[in-house]
């Protein structure tokens, strides 16, 4: 049995003119939390469906536990579970009557998983789900999916709309999975906060293409900072090289760059006319803003 | 009860450091300061996954590489526990730490308005309340 529980060959899907997933080469490993960031319509949801078999490819393929997401059958089906952003719900029942209704439609309902979960939230079983906050709804959602003792729990923003507490319950019920139980968890999220702290792996997609494929602070180190001083001589942007932003702020250049060997990129500064040069530190949350943000200024 | 020593450090999302080399950095300030004393017991890597809402593996990569600074030993089947201090550093490593310690230290008063002499006070102060506070606590876990 192969290592990876997600692989994609070629996967495109086009709506009209628009390529929302554009021939993406994509392998997920077994286990972990595998955070995907993207700007807005970037591919995250297309995806998802793609994956889910919910919508088709135009071309190219995935497969999901090696099997092809377009010809899933049950058992494959039982073992992906996948909580939306909306966390839909059935609205007239009470909380207890939609576990029980779910408990049947799953043989690996797994009532001891559920229970320590939904303890994350506070959640009272009678009551009505339509009574229920946007957090706890988050909640119950995520206990469920879990309850299902799923191999692949895909997240499609989970804790959008959340407050401080819902989110830290959130965080903290999805550590615990983590830690206790096998399942691999793809989720995508905007919070870089929360990545940081959460995701053993960052897959950033652009415009339905995958740009990064690694571990998030090994993402970081591709990225430097650098205040530079050309002494009021004006620089062009296509004068930098691996330019991701720049901006002049008090006369001063303030430049982000990707895959530049510091040592050589000081040099190639100097050679530009630079009088000062100073690195600063780079966080998760500039890193990726930079790197999403370029594409904001390539005509395409 | 449970023979593990609270660990008093806090995470920052944002900070330039990755979180693991604020782990690093936390539990090491806990030894040099006498809140984990030598011989002392860490939190399991979930327990501190737990307590901080991060990754299990950032907390396994950090204790891995306090293991290999050799601040912390493992040992089999009982845990994670601070190591004798004689076994951490190599004289060269020890002198490179303490010379950008200074570094960051001359950096950040540099244009505080101070004479060298109270600045050299205020540091041989600092020492001796470290090196009585170390004592007590060393004292008390024998």
């Amino acid at each position: 049995m192969s290592n990876n529980c997600i692989e994609t060959n070629q996967l495109t899907k086009q709506y009209g003119n628009k390529t929302a997933v554009n021939q993406l080469n994509l392998t997920i490993k077994k286990g972990g939390i595998h955070a995907i960031v993207g700007s807005n319509g970037a591919g995250k949801s297309t995806l998802f469906r793609l994956l889910l078999g919910v919508a088709t490819p135009t071309s190219g393929f995935a497969k999901i536990l090696g099997q092809d997401s377009q010809k899933l059958n049950s058992d494959i089906r039982g073992k992906v579970g996948y909580v939306n952003e909306e966390h839909t719900l059935p609205n007239w029942m009470a909380v207890e009557k939609v576990v029980a209704m779910q408990k049947h439609f799953y043989s690996k309902w797994n009532e001891n998983i559920y229970q320590k979960v939904i303890g994350f939230f506070d959640v009272d079983p009678k009551q009505g789900v339509s009574g229920l906050s946007r957090g706890e709804r988050a909640g119950f959602n995520l206990s469920m999916a879990l309850a299902q003792s799923p191999e692949i729990l895909i997240l499609d923003e989970p804790t959008l709309g959340l407050d401080v507490v819902a989110k830290q319950s959130f965080l903290e019920a999805l550590m615990f999975t983590e830690t206790e139980s096998e399942s691999t968890i793809i989720y995508c999220s905007h919070q870089m906060e929360e990545v940081e702290r959460v995701a053993d792996n960052l897959i950033i997609l652009e415009k339905g293409r995958l740009t990064n494929n690694s571990v998030p602070d090994e993402f970081v180190e591709r990225i430097t900072s650098w205040i530079v001083d050309f002494n009021g001589k004006k620089i062009e942007r296509d004068q930098v090289s691996g330019l991701l932003s720049m901006k002049r702020i008090d006369g001063q250049y303030h430049l982000m760059v990707v895959d530049q060997n510091p040592v050589d990129f000081r040099s190639h500064l100097m050679n530009l006319g630079a009088e000062s040069i100073h690195p600063i530190g780079v966080t998760l949350n500039s890193a990726v803003n930079a790197f999403l943000s370029k594409n904001h200024n390539v005509p395409s | 009860m449970s023979d593990i020593k609270a660990v008093n450090i806090h995470i920052a999302p944002g900070d330039t450091r990755p979180i693991f080399k604020q782990i690093v950095d936390g539990i090491r300030m806990q030894i040099a300061c006498g809140n984990l004393p030598i011989g002392s017991k860490l939190p399991s890597v979930r327990g501190l996954a737990m307590q901080l809402t991060i990754n299990a593996n950032t907390v396994a990569k950090a204790y891995n590489e306090l293991t290999s600074q050799g601040l912390l030993e493992a040992r089999q089947g009982l845990g994670l526990f601070v190591s004798q201090p004689r076994q951490q550093l190599n004289l060269v490593e020890q002198h490179k730490r303490l010379d950008n310690a200074v570094q960051t230290l001359v950096n950040e008063i540099a244009y505080l308005d101070f004479e060298p002499q109270q600045i050299l006070d205020k540091v041989s102060g600092a020492l001796s309340k470290l090196a009585t506070s170390s004592k007590n606590e060393t004292g008390n876990h024998e």
